[in-house]
């Protein structure tokens, strides 16, 4: 049975992906991002250009296409994302 | 050794719940996620009752000692402890305060209608009870989900705490009775319980994002 991710899990795992699973130093492109978060293109636009706006990714040009990098920010968030949802998880919680 | 108890219980629930508070509001204010700040608003609620209790015995025992107050402030800080439980339940779901099934709703009607002449502080150690029950239960399940070993310590002291809540109401049947200072020990453990995985989280690499809502 496919497991139930919130948005927050999803957000976790694309900013993961950026960090620890880079194709190469440029950034991870869409196309790989939705293989590895696996997330629907409509969706995950959605949700890049959030987390841009927000600045916890950095969208790099690189040979005319897009690829994203994870940011400072975005770095310190995905630590308190991945700190505070193992305390929920002590409470039976996801965040 | 009954007052005595009363305020390390008091004391005890004022701390934990301001700790998990504490660190549940950080983490909302990190990550914006709801379900940490129903957590954050659950156990500032539950720390603010066992203040509001806490402060109200000491002030009527060394202050203005009108013996009547008592009673009307274990009430009330029940009552603000019950929303937090509230608050608890509701993050695992609002479906236990909405139960559909007929045999649930004739259970939750028998324990109110024992009560009703008795004393409303009774009605909300009740309702505390089968709050903290519904949260104890979920958590276990978590636990069989994705076996954290935290999960087991929080549901240990939910049902620990939902104990004493029991054994707290119960003791009205038999006043004067061990029942009450068992009540307070049981929930006393119950609280440290709670406070064992929070202690855990490492706190000293997160930090507060003003820019970040």
């Amino acid at each position: 049975m496919a497991e139930y991710r919130t948005h927050m899990k999803i957000i976790g795992d694309i900013l993961s992906t950026t960090r620890d699973d880079l194709q190469d130093e440029d950034g991870a492109t869409v196309t790989y991002l939705i293989r590895k978060a696996n997330v629907s293109h409509s969706r995950i636009s959605r949700i890049l250009q959030t987390l841009v706006s927000q600045g916890l990714l950095e969208k790099v040009d690189s040979q005319g296409s897009n690829k994203y990098k994870i940011s400072q920010t975005g770095r310190d968030f995905l630590q308190a994302y991945k700190t505070f949802s193992g305390f929920a998880n002590n409470f039976g919680l996801v965040i | 050794m009954e007052f005595l108890l009363e305020n390390i219980l008091n004391l005890v629930g004022f701390l934990v719940g301001l700790s998990i508070g504490v660190v549940s509001a950080i983490g909302f204010r990190n990550t914006g996620s709801p379900t940490l700040f129903r957590l954050a608003i659950a156990f500032f609620s539950i720390s603010a009752g066992f203040g509001v209790i806490w402060v109200g015995y000491t002030l009527e025992d060394f202050v203005i000692k009108s013996g009547s107050l008592e009673r009307w402030v274990q009430t009330l800080g029940i009552a603000i402890q019950t929303i937090g439980y509230f608050f608890i339940a509701f993050s695992h779901s609002i479906k236990s305060l909405f139960p559909k099934s007929r045999y649930f709703r004739s259970v939750g009607v028998f324990p109110l209608f024992l009560v009703s002449s008795v004393h409303i502080e009774h009605i909300f150690r009740s309702v505390s009870f089968i709050l903290l029950a519904y949260g104890a239960i979920e958590t276990i399940m978590s636990y069989f989900e994705n076996r954290n070993k935290g999960a087991i310590s929080v549901a240990t002291g939910l049902s620990l705490l939902a104990l004493g809540e029991f054994l707290g109401w119960y003791s009205f049947v038999f006043p004067e009775s061990i029942l009450y200072v068992s009540s307070m020990i049981i929930k006393i453990s119950g609280l440290i319980a709670l406070f064992i995985p929070v202690s855990k989280v490492p706190m000293t690499k997160i930090k507060l994002d003003d820019n970040f809502d």
